[in-house]
């Protein structure tokens, strides 16, 4: 679309014709393809590999460079890697796959250049076979995807591997990002770009390891293109060659010795924390003197841009069969209630098909018609139905947890991937509404958006947190008998509620199911199921109720020792290694309590109970409350609750927060000691 | 509501030529039986399934289903996948959705229907693709309905009817049709069709017709250890008796007939580069033990090869020839059997490939109905200088398969030797009890805190070990995360993983795992007692109770065999109170033991035995199994009452 006024850059920064290719001072590269030597080769094998992995990269190295072509640019990715494979276990890792993007408008990402060598050392003699194309396949992902895989050949126990590629892509907008850690460890990775310019990127690095190089340079930058010239004939038929001279910024990092990632239990995504660079185009400008070619938006002409996309502002301007329905809505007076009802309207006449976009798939009326729709089709066509019931509503885009976190610091539209509706109510308060899960009440969104925060559009434009309104508490309130035999029985009535609720709001029989499979100690009670509630709101807390009991001994004891609360436990600890490398993310934070109340038989004492505890995670993280008391005569009551406070804990808060749960559930497990008098 | 009576819609249609007409109620859901609803999730409201055998080299499947979806647990029903690939193409794929009422809200549209790869995750290529149509609706109950038509030019496989193939999944009325041209024979096998169920033979225009209908089928409920459902419901499996694929003739009356002619294609794929057939002949030369000859062949094997599947077209039934697995290294099942065929050859032991349905959940194949019911090919070498007849059986695509073994992967089930004449099926190695084995002593060492810390030495062997096997290969980082993950245990910090093979001279291949933990809180203290359960690791919950009356057999598929010690080692300041009676079982669903004594040295030792076979009983068992484990579960969870003799 710009293209012509690239060209007018072009010509104003004064086009020199073929010159010399000017030679930059550039460092040399970490790796030589195709030219291991034996004595190298017998020192990488001689090098035990980090924590006995199966295989290591040795090195893994990538440029990316902008060139000129025909009429405009294009990005060169280079890459080449070396891999050591030391057992059969890490043979996966001789198949390589990358996946190609293309459209219409712009063409397509394109491969060439492969090779590959396999390597094996057998004395002092190095073998050297070669990848042999027929070994390249490809296949079509989707629309806009290609897979080529390729598999390096006779790869055994200490095979060397090494491939290199280079891929050639016309989209500008998307500079190669580049991973330094893979899921076996990573001696050397390595990453260059070099940007004319007249190009300029912002960069997104995430680490939890330091980086051993991250440079800064600049560099002499010359490239020859094409432009075609017009024969004012109304067709190109000829082309010009033309060179272009100007200074390249140059960056390079170094990640050393990175060991394997492995995901690790309480994560967003592995995107988030996998150490990587990321690009975002920010600005495509030949001429100082002139405006640029490229711009990144502000936030107001990102909107801009979104309204006058079709699936997005030419969704949201489009009527729906369900107008008339929305705007009656507005008699209700109170702006809260007649949101949900706005929201409820939705739910009953479209369901989710379980795809996180922010773009609509299909004009409102369609997907009223089909019944389901994307994201966007819901939370779009929520955000219509609002403004027609007469709310202040506007889109708030979001990144959802599995697609990463989302920065502040440029305007960026590709970091989102999800819209929900946000409506502003009155003495500043605010709701954030989302039609693609019914279970779960008005105001709270699904688990995946909970991510940091999202970006509200419209006059109001800013930054809002998506911190959870709600927590996953589990409630547990239990009225038990004991039986001299140290048998218990009685009733279980155990809550779900917030986040807790939407995942349990389920039929009877398949929660009674699951209880059972978490207590199959228990013998519930087989009388008639209660008929199948009539379909809950999701506004209310799920309960279970149960009439339950635990096999004591086959006679009456003189001496009863008893866990009951770890009996109706639902606590578990989540954290079992004993470290961890990186922070710990609870979408919600999670809440469980117990409430017992215990009728001893009669004659029966308790010789001693625990000590009652409270702990507490530093910063007001969170609090573990236990007590035991004496209610009366043959009566205790027991009370457990742990709360923690917040969703995030670094990984140096980590071994507090797991001894938290080793404290807690060993609370839990002491026994009570009963004798009869 | 009530369906519009035909006459009315014949009236009305020819009225209403300016509106669209209105099109006929169908699957109005107050029509349903209400026995049909219970314990349903999804009701199967018609399902027809035609097939039509053209020739032995074509047949083509039409599916028509309607599926009323009761709730959100039932919506897997709303969508379809239809599969093809280079030798299955789709004729058309139509659906349909209706509402409660049995109102049409929409039909499918091309642009509705999605075309994906479908990868399996490990294959370097596959032709392999579907299409998927998903009309999930917002308001239960709704139904959907769909239609499509595959022919394929794969005729080896015929359908295999099976209208209720899980639990909480009900039939109103299933057909399926079989129609074969003049001069073919089709062959079937019925299963547990209803009584009055009978199959309708016709002729019509010189074809043979054959048609089964079930109505009225309820829910079946998901029972603990009960055969898997598709076992216990109605299913009529059919296969060709002749058949063409990409003009390889074949008949198929029985078990040698699919033999040869799987032999036939991939016959004449076995040279070896000359070099390769000297080296395996060094490689043996000198060694006259028979066993040795081929674990030297098949350790070459391991060492240079590796699995890579390529799936396109007849390469899924062809092997590609074995001098490209011997130049690059790699093939997929077939290619690598043929490949280690050849190299045996070359040292001179004669080896077959056999046919066989992998997986460590799949069950034996339908042993009396011959059809291709397999997925996979491993390599069987009988043994000629044995003194009674043996066989060695070789798993082709694992470099660290132990030589011999099938596991569960493989083994406990029938394979089809692959032979010039024809081959037969042979059982392959039965893992049972014995060779099942988890054998653990732990070293338990308790402070007068309740603290604890633990060393623990287990054994496991034979199908026991197939679950472990993994871990051994993986970096030191993840086999401690991973043993962490399995134990069984509320409280502890792994110190040390350690992973030890039996030798490769044992009789089933087994797997030492050394752990080393830090148990705090083991033993609570409450008052002058403490308490701990000296059963640390093995405890066996009993199975839920059924709701309402059994149903299914009792099925135990799995033999297997445990044996735990348990050192217990005090301080000085704590004593047994009492020890927990020894307890023996002795039943037709299993043996157990457990007992404590306390040993001289003032350490306490706990042995429990468990052995349960492979067996299978009739519903009216299910109690006395059910209070056999219970008694299990109670025991392995006796706990030691220990005082504290200086309090």
């Amino acid at each position: 679309m710009y293209l012509s006024l690239l060209y007018r850059g072009l010509l104003l920064l004064g086009l020199t014709g073929p010159a010399a290719v000017s030679l930059a001072q550039a460092q040399e590269a970490p790796i030589k393809f195709g030219k291991l030597d034996a004595r190298e080769a017998a020192a990488l094998l001689a090098q035990p590999t980090p924590d006995s992995a199966a295989a290591e990269v040795l090195c893994d190295f990538g440029q990316s460079r902008i060139k000129g072509r025909q009429d405009g640019f294009e990005l060169r990715f280079e890459r080449t890697a070396r891999l050591l494979i030391r057992r059969s276990e890490g043979y996966d890792h001789a198949t390589v796959r990358v996946v190609l993007y293309h459209d219409q408008e712009n063409g397509r990402e394109k491969i060439s250049q492969l090779k590959g060598f396999t390597y094996h050392l057998a004395g002092t003699q190095l073998s050297k076979e070669p990848l042999k194309t027929e070994a390249v396949f490809s296949r079509k992902l989707d629309e806009h995807h290609d897979e080529y895989a390729f598999t390096l050949p006779n790869v055994r126990a200490g095979a060397i591997l090494e491939f290199t590629y280079l891929l050639t892509s016309p989209f500008l907008f998307n500079l190669q990002d580049w991973r330094f850690q893979q899921d076996i460890p990573v001696r050397w990775s390595e990453y260059r770009v070099a940007i004319p310019a007249f190009y300029s990127y912002k960069e997104l690095t995430r680490t939890y390891l330091p980086f051993a190089v991250n440079e800064t340079g600049i560099e002499p930058y010359t490239t020859s293109y094409k432009q075609s010239v017009d024969t004012g004939y109304g067709s190109s038929l000829e082309s010009k060659n033309l060179t272009l001279s100007t200074k390249a910024l140059t960056r390079r990092w170094v990640l050393k010795d990175a060991p394997a990632f492995r995901p690790e239990t309480h994560m967003s995504t592995p995107r988030d924390y996998v150490s990587r660079v990321d690009f975002e185009l920010e600005r495509i400008q030949f001429d100082q003197n002139n405006d640029p070619q490229f711009q990144v938006g502000s936030w107001a002409q990102i909107e801009k841009q979104l309204l006058k996309h079709e699936d997005f502002g030419g969704f949201l301007g489009r009527d729906s069969p369900l107008k008339a329905a929305a705007a009656a809505l507005a008699a209700l007076p109170e702006p809260v209630a007649r949101a949900k009802a706005v929201r409820q309207l939705l739910l009953g006449a479209v369901v989710y098909n379980g795809t996180p976009t922010m773009y609509a798939s299909a004009a409102p009326r369609r997907v009223l018609e089909l019944r389901q729709g994307n994201a966007a089709d819901l939370n779009l066509l929520l955000i219509a139905l609002l403004k027609q019931a007469g709310l202040e509503a506007q889109p708030l885009l979001l990144s959802t947890r599995t697609h990463g976190r989302t920065q502040t610091e440029l305007p960026v539209l590709s970091q989102f991937n999800y819209v929900v509706a946000h409506v502003a109510l009155p003495d500043a308060k605010e709701l954030l509404l989302d039609a693609t899960d019914a279970n779960l009440p008005a105001g709270l969104l699904p688990e995946n958006c909970l991510n940091h925060q999202g970006r509200l559009l419209g006059p109001n434009g800013r930054w809002v947190s998506l911190a959870p309104e709600a927590n996953h508490f589990v409630y547990t309130q239990a009225k038990l008998a004991l039986a001299p035999t140290g048998g218990l029985s009685g009733t279980i009535r155990q809550e779900y509620i917030g986040y807790a609720a939407a995942e349990h709001r389920q039929p009877v029989a398949a929660l009674r199911q699951q209880w059972q499979k978490r207590h199959p100690d228990w013998q519930l009670d087989q009388s008639k199921l209660p008929p199948a509630a009539a379909a809950t709101s999701a506004e209310s807390t799920v309960a279970l109720d149960l009439q339950a009991r635990l096999a004591g001994a086959e006679a009456p004891v003189a001496t009863i020792y008893l866990r009951p609360l770890q009996a109706l436990s639902e606590l578990s600890n989540p954290f079992r290694s004993a470290t961890r490398i990186y922070p710990v993310d609870f979408a919600v934070a999670p809440r469980l309590e117990q409430y017992l109340e215990l009728t001893l038989p009669p004659g029966y004492a308790a010789s001693a109970l625990p000590a009652n505890v409270q702990l507490a995670l530093p910063d007001n993280g969170g609090r573990f409350i236990f007590n035991a008391t004496s209610s009366g005569p043959e009566k205790l009551t027991l009370v457990s609750r742990l709360q923690l406070n917040k969703t995030r804990y670094s990984a140096q808060e980590y071994e507090a927060l797991r001894e938290f749960y080793v404290k807690a559930l060993a609370k839990i497990a002491e026994p009570i000691v009963l004798q009869r008098r | 509501m009530r369906l519009i009576p035909a006459f009315a819609l014949t009236l009305l249609f020819p009225l209403t030529t300016l509106a669209a007409p209105a099109p006929a109620l169908k699957y109005a859901v107050a029509e349903l039986p209400a026995a049909l609803r219970e314990n349903a999730h999804a009701v199967e409201r018609r399902h027809d399934e035609l097939l039509t055998v053209k020739s032995a080299a074509r047949t083509v499947e039409t599916v028509l289903r309607a599926t009323t979806i009761l709730d959100e647990a039932g919506s897997r029903w709303a969508s379809e996948l239809v599969y093809y690939s280079s030798l299955n193409r789709i004729s058309y794929f139509r659906g349909a959705v209706y509402d409660a009422s049995g109102r049409q809200l929409r039909q499918l549209r091309t642009q509705d229907i999605r075309d994906i790869s479908l990868s399996d995750g490990f294959s370097l290529a596959t032709d392999a693709r579907g299409r998927v149509a998903d009309l999930s609706q917002p308001t239960y109950p709704y139904t959907v309905e769909f239609e499509y038509e595959v022919i394929s030019d794969n005729p080896l496989f015929y359908s295999n009817w099976k209208p209720q193939p899980v639990e909480q999944f009900s039939v109103q009325e299933a057909t399926f049709t079989v129609v074969m041209p003049a001069g073919l024979a089709l062959r079937f096998q019925e299963q547990r069709l209803p009584a009055g169920t009978a199959l309708a033979q016709s002729t019509v225009a010189g074809q043979q017709v054959y048609a089964w209908r079930v109505q009225n089928l309820t829910a079946l409920d998901e029972e603990a250890d009960a055969p898997p459902v598709s076992e216990l419901t109605p299913a009529v499996y059919t296969a060709p008796s002749e058949f063409e694929v990409q003009g390889h003739a074949g008949k198929l009356n029985s078990w040698a007939d699919l033999s040869r002619w799987t032999y036939e294609l991939n016959a004449n794929r076995a040279t070896l580069p000359p070099a390769l057939v000297a080296g395996m002949q060094a490689l043996v030369a000198g060694e006259t033990d028979e066993r040795a000859r081929i674990q030297k062949v098949y350790k070459f094997l391991q060492a240079n090869t590796r699995y890579i599947s390529v799936q396109l077209g007849l390469g899924g039934w062809q092997t590609f020839p074995a001098a490209d697995v011997a130049a690059k290294g790699y093939g997929d099942c077939k290619a690598l059997t043929n490949y280690c065929q050849a190299l045996l050859s070359a040292a001179g032991i004669t080896a077959h490939a056999a046919l066989i349905k992998a997986g460590s959940d799949e069950h034996d194949i339908r042993t009396d109905f011959p059809s291709s019911q397999f997925n996979h090919v491993v390599l069987c070498v009988p043994l000629t200088q044995a003194a009674k007849a043996d066989t060695v059986w070789l798993e082709c695509t694992d470099q660290t398969n132990p030589f011999g073994y099938m596991g569960g992967f493989t083994g406990n089930r029938h394979a089809l030797l692959l032979l010039p004449e024809g081959g037969r099926l042979v059982p392959t190695p039965r893992y049972g009890a014995a060779e099942n084995r988890r054998q653990r002593h732990a070293d338990v060492y308790l402070d007068a805190n309740g603290n604890a810390t633990a060393k623990l030495r287990t054994l496991r062997t034979g199908l026991e070990y197939d679950a472990v096997a993994g871990l051994a290969g993986l970096e030191l980082s993840e086999q401690k995360k991973r043993v962490g993950n399995r134990l069984a245990l509320g409280n502890f910090t792994l110190d040390k993983v350690a992973f030890r093979p039996l030798p490769a001279s044992a009789p089933v291949p087994g797997l030492v795992e050394t752990l080393a933990l830090t148990l705090p809180g083991l033993a609570p203290p409450s008052g002058k007692r403490v308490f701990v359960t000296p059963n640390l690791l093995s405890r066996l919950a009993a199975p839920a109770p059924a709701v309402g009356e059994r149903q299914a057999d009792i099925w135990l598929d799995y033999a297997f065999s445990q044996l735990d010690t348990v050192q217990l080692h005090l301080p000085a300041s704590l004593q047994p109170e009492h020890l927990p009676a020894a307890v023996q079982l002795t039943t037709p669903f299993g043996t157990y033991s457990s007992q404590l004594l306390a040993l001289p040295n003032g350490s306490i030792r706990y042995i429990r035995r468990l052995e349960m076979p492979r067996t299978r009983f009739g519903r009216a068992e299910y109690p006395a199994y059910l209070e056999f484990r219970r008694k299990v579960s109670a025991a392995d969870k006796a706990q030691l009452v220990l005082v504290k003799t200086d309090a």
